[in-house]
């Protein structure tokens, strides 16, 4: 039984995306009130209609705050994982086509970092280099690269020497074009599906650097450092500050989780069903 | 088969030097002079070189690199400036507070995530099945300490049934003296029920946290696993054969599928024995976690690089044995 390419975890996914996507370009011209000024209402305002969500401590609008979020978060994460795929799926072709010393170059370097618990090392390398959006992209990304090696080496490696392969070489192709045009583009399917995974993954790490204020700087309207400022709030019982963000990345990250598998389903046969 | 395990225990050797390495350049890179860590602001030139140099950080950076290993060879991590205490001391204290949380809460998590996964799996594409689905897509799309903080808000606050997140005795109870360590099993130890039922509720929250954040990938692996097992050949045979579903389930299909749910928690132990940094904080828990917070946040870099290598050697060392179980579990692998 073949498979339909729109399965509805696929389309659950995409659409819940394209609806942050859109928020987030709506929060660059508009939102209810200033997300980043302070005292818009009062601290603490409960949900009302003018304030649908409340607002926090300083009197921040959590609405317009949770809206001008999605920027940072859903940006963090898309550019971060194409920065890995990218990277690593270069370095990963290389080891896994040309095989010898530089593969075992790369594949040992990718155990040592792989050694290192992931949130732990961004946690690390993101005090050591401060805050800031680059830093932080960069560091999700460095964090990740490890798993695309791991992953385009094995794809690259294991399709080497198969038939289509030795004709492209047979015609006269470069080596580098046969591991990047011929190879690379046979394995897309499962470098996408992890890099939806790996997006879900840089989401929630964001989210926790941002929680312990080594993310962003502290107004940023980022889920993690708002959910960070509604702590004290949620032991008083202003739950709304802390609550809200956390809905919002369950949303993105759940997303993110259900178009990676919709998209592992479609290019492994063994789990076509 | 030996050889095969040796060569996999040996390989772990390289790796574990390549984390000591990396750790020392990011600290010396990234974490600025030292120096400054130890001196006082007001201190005049002459005495920030009196403790450079005994510090050794005079030395070229070889030099230090060698020592730094030696050191750590013999399990001295240096001291602490927020604790003034040795961090290898430090670790130790706090290690048993972080493996009694991650043990009872990996153990729940698999107690409850390994049933939830059969269920889906036979159910497929059944209620059972979806519902499985949403609450493991839930436990990992969600932020551990946004669960553990809502947790609190609705059974501490809202229901005032539990205890608020003020670690592991409630305010004003002093801890005993560590026996093992383990303070429910100290507890019992003392025959101090009334403790133990503080510190057991104390303890509810976040195990139950970290539980349900643990079920939810274990539920995952283990229903895309015994789907597979249930689609095999020697399944169809044995449902051929007239065998009952039970017997299939479980004496067949699941003792395969188990192999992958045996790496997963690896990888899992590696990381709440590491401990959980974020869910700790939430709680007050005075473990590993916690620790390394204090450090990263007090730039007590003494402190951070001992945990860090503490934690990636640990890592390194649960892959090695589940990396061994799986030689000696699977039939396969003994070639």
């Amino acid at each position: 039984m073949k498979r339909a390419p729109f399965s509805w975890s696929m389309r659950i996914g995409l659409g819940i995306l394209a609806v942050y996507a859109a928020v987030a370009l709506l929060a660059l011209v508009w939102t209810p009130h200033d997300p980043l000024s302070p005292g818009v209402g009062d601290s603490y305002l409960a949900p009302s209609a003018e304030f649908p969500l409340g607002t926090d401590r300083l009197g921040s609008d959590v609405l317009s705050r949770l809206m001008a979020g999605t920027q940072y978060n859903l940006g963090i994460a898309l550019v971060a994982v194409s920065i890995a795929l990218a990277v690593g799926s270069l370095l990963g072709v290389i080891a896994g086509y040309y095989g010898g010393p530089l593969d075992i170059a790369i594949s040992r370097g990718v155990e040592v970092f792989q050694a290192f618990p992931g949130v732990l090392f961004a946690m690390l390398v993101a005090k050591a280099v401060g805050p800031g959006v680059i830093n932080i992209i960069l560091v999700l990304s460095f964090v990740g690269i490890p798993d695309y090696v791991r992953l385009a080496r094995a794809e690259v490696q294991s399709r080497r020497n198969w038939p289509y392969a030795e004709a492209a070489r047979m015609v006269g192709n470069r080596s580098w074009q046969v591991a990047f045009r011929h190879l690379l583009p046979n394995s897309t399917g499962p470098l996408l599906a992890f890099t939806s995974i790996n997006a879900a993954f840089v989401s929630l790490v964001t989210a926790s650097l941002g929680f312990l204020g080594l993310g962003l700087s502290p107004n940023t309207p980022e889920w993690g450092n708002m959910i960070a400022r509604g702590q004290d709030g949620v032991m008083t019982g202003e739950w709304w500050v802390s609550f809200f963000p956390g809905l919002a990345i369950l949303g993105m990250t759940g997303a993110f989780y259900l178009l990676g598998d919709a998209l592992s389903d479609l290019t492994d046969p063994r789990r076509r069903r | 088969m030996l050889r095969l395990l040796l060569h996999r225990a040996l390989w772990a050797l390289p790796v574990a030097l390549g984390v000591v390495t990396i750790t020392f350049f990011t600290a010396r890179l990234f974490g600025g002079d030292p120096t400054e860590l130890y001196a006082p602001p007001e201190a005049t030139d002459e005495l920030r070189a009196q403790i450079r140099e005994k510090l050794g950080l005079g030395d070229p950076l070889l030099v230090q690199y060698l020592r730094y290993l030696g050191e750590i060879a013999r399990f001295d991590f240096g001291i602490s400036f927020t604790t003034n205490q040795p961090v290898g001391q430090d670790l130790t204290e706090r290690l048993p507070a972080t493996l009694e949380l991650g043990l009872i809460g990996l153990g729940l998590g698999i107690l409850i995530g390994v049933p939830l996964g059969v269920i889906a799996a036979v159910s497929r594409e059944r209620v059972p099945d979806f519902l499985v689905r949403g609450i493991t897509l839930a436990g990992m799309a969600l932020p551990q300490f946004w669960i553990g903080l809502v947790l609190i808000w609705v059974f501490f606050v809202i229901l005032g049934w539990l205890p608020g997140p003020v670690g592991r005795l409630p305010i004003g109870v002093p801890l005993p003296e560590p026996i093992t360590g383990f303070l429910l099993v100290d507890l019992a130890l003392l025959r101090d029920w009334e403790k133990w039922r503080l510190a057991l509720l104390q303890l509810v929250l976040p195990a139950g946290t970290l539980a349900f954040a643990m079920l939810a990938p274990i539920a995952r692996v283990t229903r895309s696993s015994m789907v597979e097992a249930l689609q095999s050949d020697y399944i169809r045979t044995a449902v051929a054969m007239g065998f009952g579903r039970r017997a299939i389930w479980f004496r067949y299909a699941l003792r395969n599928a188990l192999l992958p749910v045996v790496t997963l928690v690896g990888v899992l132990a590696g990381y709440v024995f590491g401990g959980a940094v974020l869910l700790e904080s939430i709680f007050g828990w005075p473990g590993l976690g916690q620790y390394a917070l204090q450090a990263i946040e007090s730039s007590d870099f003494a402190a951070l690089q001992g945990f860090v290598i503490y934690a990636a050697l640990l890592y390194v060392g649960t892959f090695l044995l589940v990396d061994m179980l799986y030689i000696l579990i699977d039939p396969r692998m003994r070639t």
